[in-house]
């Protein structure tokens, strides 16, 4: 299976305004960021694709499964995070887990084992024997992320999972995403709106902007910049620096004190950096292939109208 | 570095049924509900009239054994049924169908009246106002508390419908009212089986269990939709407890009030009561209960009281299950 949800013509309407507007979709196997600014319907697809809402019109399949009339199948074999902070009242942290296991249809037994299991994994201590209410932000995130993962499914949706974490958790729960992916072979649907969690786990980036898909690539190619190049971060000088390698027949945009983008083929103008670095006495710290950075990308996509990515 | 850390493992068991799903919410709302101690208390104390009426039954056998025992049972039943008012005045006055055992007739012939009208005694009476206790307090945060928690959401992202998830929530109440009513009814008739010493007791009787399990349907499913429904319409608990007492009490008292005026007279005060019956979900409930245990006065026919409690039934649950399936909505 070379692609876990493939969706054509996907519509949702709330009392007349479009949700979402004839979505057509593919989500390879892998880490797959979805992103969008608020109310771009990001919630929606995850719910649609879950049956939790029905939609106007739409066909296509889910992990092999047609979609939406197979929904209930659909559902044992995907692991949902929802962001909404979600809670079963009175319930210890190892019965929640447990509840979620049996109701993917795991034995009892088997559900209570699995459930300490998957609260190791997610580094939930003992604290998995308090009630759930008394739980911080950070410990309901845990959780929530251990009953998606419970009944072992194939596809995880994660609807805003690093909200609410420290720095430390989100580094950690990241790391728990790559290593679901990657050595599990698990599918991750990431929505989110903290871009640099998508660049650190995912390998495709929808974006969805008013309801319609905007962007269906793959990080890689998303951050290819439009021109080719090298990025420059130098000691301090950048601007007498810029004014050296103007003078040698470069292009040179001067992003700040320290940094700036060199235009033109990268093995070409290194040696130029090189020797404008020794005639100015300026120290480059550091030189990479110019890349287009995600924040900016997704801010381009977003504001325009017709986005028409290279 | 640990010593061991076995990490995230894949799972390729056998799974149980999708129908079969439910049976998770009921069981974990049974054992979350099960915790409360006052629940336990009120249960206990819910199955002390179970204790009476066998001790009915069991006096019954005695006074088929022994006449001198008969007086005593004679005495027992009246107390007991003596609270239905004018509609047991105006039984007792069919000659007919004698109520209170006679002291002529074969007294093991009467036995299926008299058990019925211990039982009826059970289920009108006190099993009637324990079911409004134990409702009230165990109902009212089943739905409400997830819409609070947004715990819904836990539920209905697994292979479970709104239809489900209610049915499952309703069957946490069909047990725990079960608990109440029909399995110690069914005990009460096999204690009076075991006593009446008598193989043809079972003869005479046998259709006895099945009056108990419609006699517990009547009583639960509407008081179970009703419930479900206010629990569903609040994510305050307490809203939906005081709406629930509210429906009883206001029922009852109004009730109460517009026929007290015709009490000594049982004829006037029937049909008074036909006419106000339909307020006061405790008298239409009381009344089904004796046409189940064919002991109804009159040869009148209940029609308006069945359509009652199965409209209240579908559209109590149709409410709760609107409101699941309306908070999924984005």
């Amino acid at each position: 299976m070379s692609n876990v949800i493939e969706i054509t013509g996907l519509t949702k309407r709330y009392a007349g305004n479009f949700a979402l507007k004839n979505v057509e979709l593919v989500v390879p196997v892998g880490v797959t960021g979805l992103l969008g600014p608020n109310g771009s319907g990001k919630s929606t697809f995850i719910k649609a694709m879950l049956g939790l809402v029905k939609v106007d019109t739409g066909s296509g399949s889910v992990l092999g499964r047609p979609w939406p009339t197979h929904v209930k199948s659909i559902r044992d074999r995907i692991g949902y995070l929802p962001e909404d902070d979600c809670y079963i009242l009175g319930l210890q942290g190892i019965e929640s887990v447990q509840m979620m296991a049996r109701l993917s249809g795991l034995p009892t037994t088997e559900a209570l084992r699995r459930a300490h299991e998957v609260l190791d994994f997610c580094d939930v201590g003992q604290e998995r024997y308090r009630n759930v209410e008394t739980y911080s932000t950070g410990m309901r995130q845990k959780l929530k992320f251990a009953q998606a993962l419970v009944h072992d499914p194939q596809l995880i949706i994660l609807d805003e999972p690093t909200t609410g974490l420290d720095p430390n958790q989100r580094e950690e729960f990241l790391d728990r995403i790559h290593a679901l992916a990657n050595r599990f072979e698990k599918s991750v649907l990431l929505s989110t709106h903290i871009l640099h969690d998508v660049q650190q786990v995912c390998d495709q980036v929808i974006i969805l902007v008013r309801g319609e898909v905007r962007l269906a690539d793959s990080l890689e190619n998303m951050q290819r910049p439009l021109q080719a190049g090298v990025q420059v971060r130098v000691v301090r000088d950048a601007l007498r620096f810029a004014e050296s390698l103007r003078r040698h027949g470069l292009g040179v945009q001067c992003e700040n004190d320290t940094e700036l983008l060199v235009q033109g083929d990268a093995s070409l103008i290194r040696k130029t950096v090189w020797a404008s670095s020794k005639e100015e006495q300026v120290l480059v710290e550091r030189m990479d292939e110019a890349r287009n950075s995600l924040e900016h990308s997704f801010m381009q996509i977003v504001s325009e109208k017709n986005y028409a990515h290279p | 570095m640990p010593i061991l850390d076995l990490g995230y493992r894949n799972w390729n068991g056998d799974r149980s049924s999708e129908s079969l799903r439910w049976t998770v919410v009921a069981t974990t709302g049974i054992s979350l509900v099960w915790r409360g101690t006052w629940l336990k208390r009120f249960m206990l104390f819910a199955t002390f009239p179970a204790l009476v009426t066998m001790f009915g039954v069991g006096l019954f056998e005695q006074a088929a054994r022994d006449d001198s025992y008969r007086r005593m049972f004679n005495g027992f039943l009246a107390s007991r049924i003596e609270p239905m008012g004018p509609r047991n005045r105006m039984r007792n006055r069919a000659a007919e169908r004698p109520q209170i055992i006679s002291e002529t007739t074969d007294i093991a012939t009467q036995r299926h009246l008299a058990w019925s009208h211990m039982l009826l005694w059970y289920f009108r009476y006190p099993q009637a106002l324990w079911i409004v206790v134990v409702i009230g307090l165990v109902a009212p945060r089943l739905i409400s508390y997830d819409l609070r928690s947004r715990g819904y959401l836990l539920y209905l992202s697994r292979p479970l419908s709104p239809t489900s998830y209610v049915f499952g929530k309703a069957c946490i109440l069909f047990f725990l009212l079960a608990m109440i009513t029909t399995f110690p009814a069914i005990a009460v008739y096999m204690f009076g089986l075991l006593l009446s010493n008598d193989p043809s007791a079972f003869l005479q009787t046998w259709d006895i269990p099945f009056r108990i399990l419609l006699a517990t349907l009547v009583l639960v499913l509407p008081t179970s939709a009703i419930a479900l429904a206010f629990s569903s319409l609040t994510q305050e608990s307490r809203f939906a407890a005081f709406a629930w007492f509210a429906v009883w009490i206001v029922g009852w008292v109004t009730y109460l009030v517009l026929t007290g005026s015709a009490m000594f007279n049982a004829e006037d005060a029937i049909k008074l009561q036909q006419r106000w019956l339909m307020i006061s979900p405790y008298h239409v409930l009381g009344q089904l209960q004796e046409e189940i245990f064919g002991l109804l006065p009159t040869d009148q026919r209940l029609t308006g009281p069945w359509v009652l409690c199965a409209a209240v039934s579908i559209v109590g649950f149709g409410i709760a299950r609107w409101r699941v399936a309306r908070m999924l909505k984005v």
